[in-house]
């Protein structure tokens, strides 16, 4: 059996040394699959995206992508795409200039980087806009620009988290279709967080769904539905169905947990 | 996002009502042929100041006389050589203070004290240090402008964009390109609106010192034409003075500033090709 190509073993992280965010996770990802982490708001799943993309430490547990462990030095880990919530996008650069820095910073040959621009512009259907700056674009063209950033690095593994809960939801169901789409294509590894159980049903081959904060592992939900999916597919709504009816209860705020409403 | 956010307006005319295209150029018309008039009135009707005729005719001297010209320059060079050293100054400063060391707290403390001095007080005493010479007026300028230069980029710091830090450290941007395309980037819209700010306290500050101080620039050639009692001269620098300080504010660093920061502004055809595509 191949080792997994995200491994996280009781993984917790606690904010100033005490608080807890996130409690003894455990997950694994397979190349090229598609995990979605659901969980309600402010649980810690971000937390654990953070962990995965560099930007937080451990504080216990391990956290390994293709077998190089995280925290501490990211020299050596393999590059990392990472969609926001919000772009992120440099407002003073244009969308190409946004791409050609993280190409620089990822070591990407300078020959290449035309053709890389070109190629995830078109495959989001923004090349029209590569010399446009970014406050110049709508909500939605912007997040397309975050996404073709993320996937031009050719990163092993793209982390997404919640990029479409910002935007109307008629860009969002398009965005999701046209996510699919590019990930059929390119067929990366992407660990996508959500609060949306919808959204994480039509999304990924697999769930993983965490309790309030500090999150913990509830459950973990295979999404056998065959692709390409249809957002108003019943088969989706049922299973959308047991899937409230299983997080009803551990999700439902009370006094008792103690947790910020 | 806040890194694309408008810093402060100045802390001067950052409560006056803003103006802009059209009313703009018809209410400085109007209140520059309203102050004509009273000039018409007050110099045909009193003594106290000059007719128009008389400046209007001593103005072709004024203008071709080379010597006017050595002294604006002399002036031009002390204010931006002066602002030029409290950018760099500030900025040493703003860095220090945000970085919330011990070096930080002994600078902020220099900060206050200067925030505190008075122009004039300023130009005295590097009358009496330096005596009449020029290091003294680019030392007052530049004293009297650095600290508010150091507030604005402290505010500026303070306002980075967290996110984009974060954006930086994922896509491991390291700290030369975290520099060039984070950090400048997002502190040019307030050096520029520190630079604005402080060119026209500058040119104040300067001419101040230059009465006190020296015996050439134009604050020097000010002081000559009153202690001699010729009006028109003053009036004639008055009008050199106000002409300089807008046009370097008008001609020079607002268009330099709309060129820096023209990714802010949305074209109309850009904004209607958005519309057509969300």
């Amino acid at each position: 059996m191949t080792d997994p190509f995200i491994e996280v073993k009781e993984l917790s992280v606690f904010y100033d040394g005490t608080t807890p965010a996130i409690r003894r996770v455990d997950l694994t990802v397979d190349e090229g699959e598609f995990v979605a982490i659901l969980g309600p708001s402010g649980c810690g799943k971000s937390t654990l995206l953070h962990v995965l993309g560099g930007l937080l430490e451990p504080s216990g547990g391990i956290a390994e992508i293709q077998g190089r462990r995280l925290g501490g030095s990211v020299t050596g880990l393999p590059p990392i795409g990472y969609v926001f919530q919000d772009h992120r996008l440099l407002p003073w650069r244009t969308v190409a200039q946004n791409l050609e820095i993280v190409l620089a910073a990822a070591g990407i040959p300078k020959e290449e980087w035309e053709t890389r621009i070109d190629r995830y512009l078109k495959m989001l259907q923004i090349d029209r806009f590569r010399s446009v700056w970014p406050m110049r674009m709508s909500g939605g063209q912007r997040q397309r620009a975050s996404i073709a950033r993320a996937l031009a690095i050719d990163p092993a593994v793209v982390l997404m988290d919640e990029p479409f809960s910002t935007l109307d939801e008629v860009t969002a169901r398009t965005l999701r279709q046209e996510l699919l789409e590019v990930w059929g294509q390119s067929r990366r590894t992407v660990l996508f967080v959500t609060h949306s159980i919808r959204e994480a049903l039509f999304l990924a081959d697999r769930i993983l769904v965490l309790t309030r904060g500090p999150a913990e592992v509830l459950t973990e939900v295979t999404v056998d539905i065959s692709r390409p999916r249809i957002y108003e597919d019943p088969r989706l709504t049922e299973r959308e169905a047991a899937l409230v009816d299983l997080v009803m209860e551990p999700w439902e705020h009370t006094a008792a947990s103690g947790e910020a409403p | 996002m806040t890194a694309a956010n408008t810093p402060r307006a100045g802390r001067r005319g950052g409560v006056l009502p803003p103006l802009r295209g059209v009313a703009l150029g018809v209410l400085s018309v109007w209140a520059i042929f309203v102050l004509f008039l009273l000039w018409v009135f007050g110099g045909a009707s009193t003594r106290f100041v000059p007719s128009l005729a008389e400046v209007a005719e001593a103005l072709p001297g004024f203008v071709t006389d080379p010597e006017t010209w050595a002294d604006i320059g002399i002036t031009f060079r002390r204010v931006v050589g002066s602002l030029f050293a409290a950018a760099v100054l500030g900025l040493g400063a703003a860095y220090l203070i945000y970085q919330q060391g011990f070096a930080g707290q002994v600078v902020s403390v220099y900060v206050r004290l200067a925030l505190g001095l008075p122009s004039t007080i300023a130009a005295l005493l590097a009358l009496f240090i330096f005596r009449r010479s020029p290091i003294g007026v680019y030392l007052v300028v530049t004293v009297i402008t650095f600290p508010f230069i150091v507030l604005t980029l402290l505010g500026g710091m303070q306002a980075a964009d967290r996110r984009l830090d974060e954006m930086s450290r994922v896509y491991r941007f390291g700290t030369r390109r975290h520099l060039r395309h984070v950090t400048v980037p997002h502190l040019v819209p307030y050096t520029f609106s520190a630079i604005r700010n402080e060119n026209a306290h500058a040119w104040r500050v300067v001419v101040l010192a230059e009465v006190f101080a020296v015996s050439n620039g134009m604050g020097a050639r000010f002081s000559r034409a009153f202690d001699r009692f010729i009006l028109v001269d003053v009036l004639l620098w008055l009008f050199a003075f106000m002409t300089i300080m807008l046009a370097t504010e008008y001609l020079i660093l607002r268009p330099l500033e709309r060129s820096a920061l023209r990714w802010r502004r949305p074209s109309s055809t850009q904004a209607a090709e958005r519309e057509a595509t969300r």
